[in-house]
Order: structure tokens, then C-alpha cells, then sequence
């Protein structure tokens, strides 16, 4: 890996971790809890950066996709698949935490929550994300394939979340997670922005890792068929 | 000009080898009419009305009978390869998409005839006093989920889950189908006016219009190596 | 110009690169001068290409095949084009049969009826003889010599060793993905080829 990656990565890291520290002493002993909820609405401070950056990770992958669709260079489908699964991971966590939450304080594991049924949803499009990755017979293939599928998805999930939140209007359930915002108090704002900047480092530092791997190992699998192989196969840029 | 004769070239044939083999079409309507019955037992008229839900049955309905259909759009070009022959020629791609999309149009429009046609049948279900909007908002919705499903389509089949794949890629996709959908039909099914059901129409509009600007730009990478 | 070549040579490799099908990942392809642009529908216009497969529609009859694959073309004047291909390569009077009811050799017939209806300069054919009956093999062998008319290029692909250098201009071996021979046709004697072919082809390993 190259000792560039290797390095901003471990920085980012380290910085993300210290700021997960921070996060932890913030969440658990010094935010005042929240009037309505009791102390279940901490979970709040993991949640809401976990949905960001799992939208983050999915505008990248996107984003990547259509510029590796238009200009054929490999790295960029290497960053693509190394955000999509580090956004897959936290769209996880968001999944998890949403119905622990609503659990505990409402007593119903799901509502239709528009935003949490939206993170559902780009659960959804990143296993079909992956699948289509995994089940070509060309890698080749599978990463052009994967790449259509996320633009498409990127460019449906504005209108997919037009249409939760407005089945939500239409069918009004319990009044689920309290909006962040402008709206909070200091303290609680403090600790949403350092949760947000916590994964988004612990995000980037995966990222770099994983793209680095992923660098890794595509040169090692060059090198093995230059070495034995059919010369007709097409090279790759690295 | 020669565009057009050339998207018109893929309809045409899709639909004359649909019309031969029957394969699809036939699929699709048995598909519909055992639906029909087997939601006829599955609700219990004492406790819901069917009228009531039938907006929300008849676009399921159609989605799953469709994603059959679907998802064997490009299967009879695998026989002897004659996709490859397509591709052999001039035809832009997108042109080759949009047949293949406008193709699968008609194809669901017979479908959804199909469907409405069971249901009014077993269900003795009213449909309002706009069948024009209906159709309009029916045939809209369509053109959304056809113009990704061709899309998808042609990345499953190449893929080794086959068909399987397809309703996994789609579902995520066609949740603003169904809610708009849903919601205009059944508007207009209990009497509204045209009115009621204008945002919904434009949503569909727009949907429409992503995934067919989407599936024509996307299409050459998918088919092309 | 016939190829000749053991299995995984690469010679389909080299008609897919040929036909625009394939993208080189390295070099380019001209064509009298003009070079292949990946995706350019103009190259797919002077290239016509006879696969093993038949790239049919078994549903449809003979003349919806060719007329569909003209209209792809945007070929004018088809009602004329399209009987005229189909008596070349004698299958006129099945015209309204459906593709699927042909055998293998008319089905070939069919396909390089397909593959010369817009007149192409280069013509690419894999294996053409393989699977055909001595009619077939016949009429396929006259259709090509008629190529033969100094305004096209014609590759053949093939493992028989006879056929192959019938109507070949030029030869050229192909194994591993690189040509080891390649000459004229009164460079080679056709009686020593299948020794000298197999010295070649051993020679690379």
C-alpha cells in the first residue's frame, strides 16, 4: 500500500478514534438528557451521523461510479466498491439503532419513518450494489454493472424520499425522532457535531484503507497473469 | 428519420416474436388471474371492503406479474445469439433501449388490461368518474418501471442469478411508483377529481422521465464490453 | 486472408477486435485509412461478421429476419435487397419459413445472407464450414469466391486446412495470441501446409 494512503489513513484514524472518545464522554456524561425521551435518546448522537455519512458514502460511490463509467480508469471503481462498503456499514448501524430506539421509547420496533425507511431502502440499493458486483463471470463486467446501478440509485433516492415523506403525510404515525437542527440546545448541538465528525473521519480513514487494499490487490493480480498469461488480456491502468 | 425507423425495427420485432410465441404474454395473464383468485381468499370481504384496497392489489399486481415479464425481455435474443447481431450493427444504443422499453410497454399495457379486466370481475370494483386520468396515471406509472426494469433486465440476464435478481434491484426503486400510484388510483377510484391527484401525476411524470434519461445513457455500458 | 490456428490462438479474440466488439488494449485497426473508433456505428456499417451462432430469430421467417437486420442497417429499398440475398445463397423459395424450421446448413446460408446484405468491405468469418452439409459447404464456398471482386477484405477463420486455403489470397498462422506466419498464398504449398502448419505451431509450444 502505498505509504501515502497508508499514512492519511492511519492519521484520519487516529483523529477519528480520539473524536469517538470524545464522543463517548460527551454521549454518556455530559450532554443533559433530553426532556421527553429519557436517556434512550442518546442513542440520537450515534444514529444521525451514522445516516450522514451513510448518504455520504452513498453521493461517492456514486459519484465515482459515473466518472469510472466515463473515463474507464479502475482506481475509480476501486473507491466506488471501498465507500460503498463503508457505507454499507454505517447504513447498518442506522438500521440497528433506529428500531433499538424506537423500541425503547415508543414501544413498536418500526414506523414508516420516512428517513429510516429511506435508510432501509439504500440498504437495499447497496446489496444490489454488491450482488451484481459478485455474481458476473467477468469481474469486469460486474464493476460496469454495479457503477449503472448506483448512478441509477443516486438518482432515484431524491424522488424515493419525496414519496416516504409523503406517504407519511398522508398516513401520520408517532412523532419519531426529534428533529436536529438549529433547534437544539448548545450542548446537544455539540455532541451531534462531534458525532458527525467522528465517523466521518472513522468513514475516510476506512475508506483510504480499503481502497489501498483494493490497490493492493488488483496489482497483485495483474502481476500473476503478466506473469503466466494471456497476453491478450486487456492491461489496466494503475 | 433513421432513428426512429430504427427504434421502430426493435419494437416490431419484439412484438411479433411475442405475438408467435405467446411466451411472455402468457406468463403474465396466468400470473394475473390466479392472483385474482388467490387474493379473493385471501381477504375476507366481512372485514375489509375490497374496494377499499383494490388500488394497492391491482398495482401489485402488476408489478409482479410485469417483473415476470421483465425479466425475460432479452432471453429469446440469447437462442442464437442474436443480440450480438444487433450489436453488430449501426443501431445506437439508446435506440436500442428505447425499442426494447417501448416494446415492453405495450406488452405491460396488455397486462395491466388484463389485470383490471380480473379484478372488475371478481371484485365488482367501481373505477370512478375519471377512467381517462386513470389510464393516464396507470400508463404513466408503467413507463417508470418498464423504463428501469429494461435497464435491469439487461444486467441480470448476464449475471449468473439470472432473473432472481431483478425484483432485488427493482423493489428499492419502484417504492415512489407505488406510493404515487397507489395513492392517484385509489383517489380516483373513490370519485375524486382530476385535481386531487395532480402532484401525484407529476411525480410520476418525473420518475418517468429520470429512468428513461437514465436507462438511454446507461444502456451502452451494460450491453457493451 | 485465411487464419489458421489451434484452439485458443485468440483468432475469435482477433474477429471481435475486428468488429468493434472488442476493444485492443493496445494499437489500433484501419480500415482503408479510416481507424475503428470504439462504438462507432459508421465501423459496424462496413463490417459484417459470420459467427458460429447465427444471430436469428427463430420465430421469425427468413425475409422478417433480414428485413429487420436491413431496417438496423437503415438499408433503402429492402423489397428488392432482401430476395435478392436469399436467391444468392439459394433459400428464395423458403422465404416465409420460419428460421427455426431451417437445419444447420441453411441456417448458415441465412446468416451469411445476414452478414452480406449491406454490402460490408470487411467481411469476418470464424469457422464458417463447421456443422454444414457438402450443399451447404458448397454454396458457402461459391458466395465467398464471389467476394473475391477486389473491393472487400475477407478474413476467414478456420481449422480445415483444405478449405481454408481454397480461396485464400493470403495466409497467416495464428497461436498465442500472435501471428507466427503470415505470407502469401504461392508462398505456401498446399500439399506440405498441414506439416509445415504443425512444425510452426509446435515450434511456439
Amino acid at each position: 500500500m502505498s505509504a501515502k494512503i497508508r499514512w492519511s489513513g492511519a492519521v484520519l484514524g487516529f483523529l477519528g478514534l480520539a473524536l469517538v472518545l470524545l464522543l463517548h464522554w460527551q454521549v454518556f456524561f455530559w450532554v443533559p438528557t433530553e426532556r421527553t425521551m429519557g436517556v434512550v435518546q442518546r442513542i440520537f448522537y450515534i444514529h444521525v451521523p451514522a445516516a450522514w455519512v451513510a448518504f455520504l458514502a452513498f453521493g461517492i460511490v456514486a459519484l465515482c461510479s459515473a466518472m469510472y463509467l466515463w473515463l474507464k480508469d479502475e482506481r475509480l471503481d476501486m473507491a466506488a466498491v471501498s465507500a460503498a462498503e463503508g457505507g454499507m456499514l454505517f447504513t447498518t448501524i442506522v438500521i440497528l439503532t433506529g428500531p433499538l430506539w424506537a423500541r425503547v421509547a415508543w414501544g413498536t420496533w418500526w414506523t414508516w419513518e420516512p428517513r429510516l425507511t429511506l435508510t432501509l431502502l439504500l440498504w437495499f440499493i447497496y446489496l444490489g450494489y454488491f450482488l451484481v458486483r459478485a455474481s458476473t463471470e467477468n469481474p469486469q463486467r460486474g464493476r460496469r454493472f454495479a457503477a449503472v446501478v448506483g448512478i441509477v440509485g443516486v438518482l432515484n433516492i431524491p424522488l424515493i424520499h419525496l414519496s416516504v415523506q409523503f406517504f407519511r403525510s398522508l398516513h401520520p404515525g408517532p412523532v419519531v425522532l426529534k428533529p436536529e437542527g438549529p433547534s437544539l440546545p448548545g450542548d446537544m448541538l455539540t455532541t451531534l457535531f462531534t458525532g458527525l465528525g467522528a465517523f466521518t473521519l472513522f468513514f475516510l480513514s476506512f475508506f483510504l484503507f480499503r481502497y489501498g487494499l483494493e490497490r493492493m490487490r488488483q496489482a497483485s493480480l495483474h502481476r500473476e497473469m503478466a506473469g503466466g498469461g494471456d497476453p491478450q488480456l486487456q492491461g489496466v491502468s494503475s | 428519420m433513421g432513428y426512429l425507423r430504427q427504434v421502430g425495427a426493435v419494437v416490431w420485432k419484439d412484438l411479433v416474436v411475442e405475438l408467435r410465441t405467446r411466451e411472455r404474454v402468457a406468463a403474465m395473464g396466468g400470473f394475473t388471474v390466479l392472483v385474482g383468485v388467490l387474493f379473493n381468499y385471501a381477504i375476507d370481504p366481512t372485514v375489509v371492503e375490497p374496494q377499499a384496497i383494490a388500488s394497492g392489489l391491482i398495482w401489485m399486481t402488476i408489478v409482479f406479474g410485469g417483473m415476470l415479464g421483465l425479466g425475460r425481455t432479452f432471453h429469446l435474443e440469447e437462442e442464437e445469439g442474436a443480440f450480438q447481431g444487433v450489436l453488430l450493427s449501426p443501431i445506437p444504443r439508446d435506440a436500442l433501449y428505447l425499442g426494447k422499453v417501448l416494446a415492453n410497454f405495450f406488452l405491460l399495457t396488455v397486462v395491466t388490461l388484463m389485470v383490471f379486466g380480473v379484478f372488475a370481475l371478481f371484485f365488482g370494483l367501481r373505477f370512478g368518474e375519471h377512467p381517462g386520468a386513470l389510464a393516464g396515471v396507470i400508463l404513466l406509472g408503467i413507463v417508470g418501471f418498464v423504463a428501469i426494469g429494461t435497464l435491469f433486465s439487461a444486467i441480470s440476464v448476464r449475471t449468473s442469478m439470472g432473473e432472481t435478481l431483478l425484483p432485488i434491484l427493482m423493489f428499492p426503486l419502484l417504492i415512489p411508483v407505488v406510493i404515487f400510484g397507489v395513492t392517484a388510483t385509489s383517489s380516483l377510484m373513490a370519485g375524486l377529481p382530476v385535481s386531487e391527484v395532480d402532484g401525484n401525476l407529476r411525480m410520476l411524470g418525473a420518475f418517468a422521465v429520470v429512468s428513461l434519461a437514465a436507462g438511454a445513457g446507461l444502456f451502452r455500458y451494460v450491453v457493451e464490453d | 486472408m485465411t487464419v489458421f490456428g489451434p484452439n485458443g490462438a485468440g483468432k475469435t479474440t482477433l474477429l471481435n477486435v475486428l468488429s468493434g466488439g472488442l476493444k485492443p488494449s493496445e494499437g489500433e485497426v484501419f480500415l482503408r485509412g479510416t481507424p475503428l473508433r470504439s462504438g462507432d456505428p459508421e465501423w459496424h456499417r462496413r463490417v459484417g461478421v459470420l459467427s458460429h451462432q447465427s444471430f436469428l430469430y427463430g420465430h421469425l421467417t427468413l425475409e422478417e429476419n433480414l428485413r429487420f437486420y436491413g431496417q438496423l442497417f437503415e438499408l433503402p429499398d429492402l423489397s428488392r435487397r432482401v430476395p435478392e440475398r436469399l436467391e444468392q445463397v439459394g433459400l428464395l423459395r423458403r422465404s416465409k419459413s420460419r428460421a427455426r424450421t431451417l437445419s444447420r446448413g441453411m441456417r448458415q446460408r441465412l446468416a451469411l445472407a445476414r452478414t452480406l446484405l449491406h454490402d460490408p468491405e470487411l467481411v469476418l468469418l470464424d469457422e464458417p464450414y463447421t456443422g454444414l452439409d457438402a450443399h451447404a459447404a458448397a454454396v458457402l464456398r461459391e458466395v465467398l469466391a464471389s467476394l473475391k471482386d477486389g473491393r472487400r477484405t475477407v478474413i476467414l477463420v478456420t481449422h480445415n486446412i483444405s478449405q481454408g486455403l481454397e480461396l485464400a489470397d493470403r495466409v497467416a498462422i495464428q497461436a498465442r495470441g500472435r501471428f507466427i506466419f503470415l505470407g502469401d498464398r504461392w508462398e505456401v504449398d498446399a500439399d506440405t501446409f498441414e506439416q509445415f502448419y504443425r512444425a510452426k505451431v509446435e515450434e511456439v509450444g
